[in-house]
């Protein structure tokens, strides 16, 4: 996995990184113009508090944990905005646009994508998500088995 | 798409494929590889679904980025900096040696340099052994690392988190004003959003520290959780600081009895929000 060296400008290495950003975005938001929102508000408040960036570790792992920390606020404000049961009419739409992948029950894409995918160890992963390492596990597994039957389904449906 | 809880099975086939099985139990797992064709079929299943995730993902990544986000985040603006003041103007000195001043002044630095040499090199070697010695002791550790470990150790802890629940308010305040010198209140801080936990008592430099817990309240069980925490000791300076340490966040405010500081995930960008509104409760 290529790793941007700290630079300067912390707004480059926004740049560089924006593709894997986006991405991790969809795993937790499901839909492109939501993703880009997120994207855009993490890359923001990163800037802003970029003097606490001491170029120690890996930077994804810093702009995932602000990007998940903004989401989870969001979430709960969301939650608190909206009488229960509002959201059920959209969730259908959502996984129509989405493609199989994020379609995957909540939290397993971003476990998925951050372990499988960007290399984090489990508990890198974990500390990420703001979850124990057992449940990042758990939902690892279930994704790797759900991803493995939606090919499973498709392979039938071509058959 | 199964969403269900896997099973002991699979987590132990999942852990597997990813080598994250230990000693013992790996040998078991690849016994039962050898010897049982559906686990063997389970665990295809599992690295081809990882196969097949990474190369979605992989696609991804090939997806055009809208323009106007890459312009948003390049032209944002960069946080202030301390304004550098301006200096008086140079002398119009210009340095310009000529030739023989060239070959004065290498032949000085030469004899200059062979003396210092001369010099270091007639010094007994015992010295070098202290050097050697004192170096890690520089590099040591400070308090606030003390600090910022048992925030990590202890954040993680689900059902651990606290020595003393927050139920026992009165004990809590009774046990770390005896111990740490530092008479203090528990700040309510739901309008942030932070429910308290507890609390707990540790050394941080070889001084007593109070730690008090709260979590984010996120819906589910697994919030953020945000420590306060105090000592007598003084930060270099007497200053406040906001710096991040191994991922985590640490924000001090110092009051002529005692050093505060909040401590939460380095992701938390309302720490100092949290800080001022403790500062005035605690």
């Amino acid at each position: 996995m290529s790793q941007p060296s700290p630079s300067t400008d912390i707004r480059r290495d926004l740049v560089a990184l924006l593709p894997r950003l986006r991405r991790f975005a969809m795993t937790l938001t499901g839909d492109a113009s939501d993703a880009d929102q997120l994207v855009r508000g993490a890359a923001m408040r990163a800037i802003q508090k970029s003097h606490h960036w001491k170029g120690e570790g890996r930077l994804e792992n810093w702009l995932f944990s602000i990007m998940r920390t903004i989401w989870s606020d969001e979430a709960r404000k969301r939650r608190k905005a909206e009488p229960a049961g509002t959201d059920a009419g959209s969730a259908p739409e959502r996984k129509k646009t989405a493609s199989a992948v994020l379609s995957m029950p909540e939290g397993l894409a971003s476990a998925f994508l951050l372990t499988d995918v960007e290399g984090f160890t489990c508990q890198e992963a974990a500390t990420i998500l703001g979850i124990p390492a057992d449940q990042l596990a758990a939902r690892l597994c279930a994704a790797r088995l759900g991803l493995s039957s939606l090919n499973a389904v498709t392979t039938e449906r071509r058959a | 798409m199964n969403a269900s809880q896997p099973s002991p099975l699979e987590l132990r086939l999942s852990a597997y494929v990813d080598a994250q099985t230990g000693d013992g139990d790996w040998h078991d797992v690849e016994e039962l590889l050898v010897n049982d064709p559906q686990v063997r079929a389970l665990h295809d299943a599992l690295r081809h679904g990882s196969e097949i995730g990474r190369r979605a993902f992989d696609d991804m990544l090939k997806e055009p980025v809208p323009l106007d986000l890459v312009r948003s985040i390049k032209n944002a603006p960069l946080p202030r900096r301390a304004v550098r003041l301006p200096q008086a103007p140079r002398s119009g000195f210009s340095l310009k040696p000529s030739g023989v001043r060239t070959f004065i002044a290498c032949l000085s630095l030469f004899v200059l340099g062979g003396a210092i040499g001369y010099m270091l090199g007639s010094r007994p070697a015992a010295p070098q052994g202290r050097v050697a010695i004192a170096a890690p002791a520089q590099a040591a550790r400070d308090w606030l690392d003390d600090i910022i470990a048992q925030y990590r150790l202890y954040a993680r802890q689900t059902n651990h988190l606290t020595e003393i629940p927050a139920e026992r308010a009165a004990d809590i305040l009774e046990w770390l004003t005896t111990n740490t010198g530092i008479s203090f209140r528990i700040p309510d801080l739901q309008g942030s959003g932070l429910v308290f936990q507890g609390a707990r008592m540790f050394s941080a430099g070889g001084t007593p520290a109070g730690q008090l817990f709260y979590r984010r309240i996120d819906g589910d069980a697994d919030g953020d959780v945000i420590a306060i925490t105090f000592t007598k000791t003084r930060p270099a300076g007497n200053r406040s600081l906001e710096e991040i340490r191994n991922e985590t966040g640490i924000v001090t405010w110092v009051t002529p009895l005692a050093t505060y500081m909040v401590v939460g995930p380095s992701s938390a960008a309302d720490l100092d929000d949290i800080a001022a509104k403790a500062a005035g409760l605690i």
